[in-house]
């Protein structure tokens, strides 16, 4: 109980909307890095005959990992690239700061339009 | 006019701005690349696509592997800098903290060269 109260207690810390935006990004940030360090060993097999590169594909076409792609991989690749340009215009615009706030509500707008069809289009092929 | 007894030193070396900098530029640049990568991937063609056929297929065309290979450097060194930041805010021994990032350049180092050994001289023979 007392790990949730800590961890309530951070997400709800007076940060508001940019300690959340900040954290989802560390968070997605640091998958993203774990999934591209298997994806290119995986690419890596390449250099093999075709049957070793084929021989792993039962990992990457499995329930479990096209679930993952969808609701991981490309849930946080989206998240992080549309926090990412975020703060590229905070840094960079002058006086954009004052509306970062707001701007994260309208970029998690254009995520769940974004977000909602395309998972749709990609779970209706896989299944 | 007085000196400024509290102004602040001038850094030793610039790489922090850089790397802030490139941070940002490579986000850029990743919004387009990475974002374009998954969709023809993974919504265009789909994951039951992709096989051994299908890459050696794509990388007939030089174009793709130019495009794989800035996707690998800019894609890897952007994340390795975002670890390289994240190490250095909750890794606060010394020993370890050097451990991890010493760990973290060799694994930047290996996967760069093998991802661009394979782009780079794959020959479509099957």
């Amino acid at each position: 109980m007392t790990a949730i109260a800590t961890i309530f207690r951070d997400v709800t810390y007076r940060g508001r909307e940019g300690q959340i935006a900040w954290m989802l990004h560390r968070i997605s940030g640091v998958g993203i890095f774990l999934f591209l360090a298997l994806h290119i060993l995986n690419v890596f097999l390449m250099s093999f005959p075709s049957d070793v590169f084929n021989s792993v594909l039962f990992f990457y076409h499995s329930v479990l990992f096209k679930l993952l792609s969808v609701f991981g991989l490309y849930l946080g690749v989206l998240y992080h690239a549309l926090n990412g340009i975020r703060v590229v215009i905070v840094d960079f615009w002058p006086g954009a700061g004052r509306y970062q706030a707001p701007m994260w509500r309208v970029q998690m707008v254009i995520f769940a339009l974004a977000f909602v069809p395309s998972a749709a289009v990609m779970l209706a092929r896989m299944f | 006019m007085q000196a400024r007894p509290f102004a602040r030193p001038r850094p030793a070396s610039n790489f922090e701005m850089y790397a802030w900098f490139f941070t940002r530029i490579s986000a850029v640049v990743l919004f387009l690349m990475a974002l374009f990568h998954l969709v023809y991937m993974d919504i265009a063609l789909g994951v039951d696509a992709i096989s051994f056929q299908l890459i050696a297929w794509r990388w007939q065309n030089p174009a793709w592997r130019l495009f794989d290979l800035f996707l690998l450097t800019f894609g890897w060194l952007h994340g390795a800098n975002g670890m390289r930041i994240i190490i250095d805010d909750y890794v606060h021994a010394q020993g370890w903290r050097v451990l991890v990032k010493s760990l973290l350049y060799l694994l930047t180092f290996v996967l760069i060269i093998l991802g661009a050994y394979v782009i780079l001289t794959f020959k479509a023979t099957g």
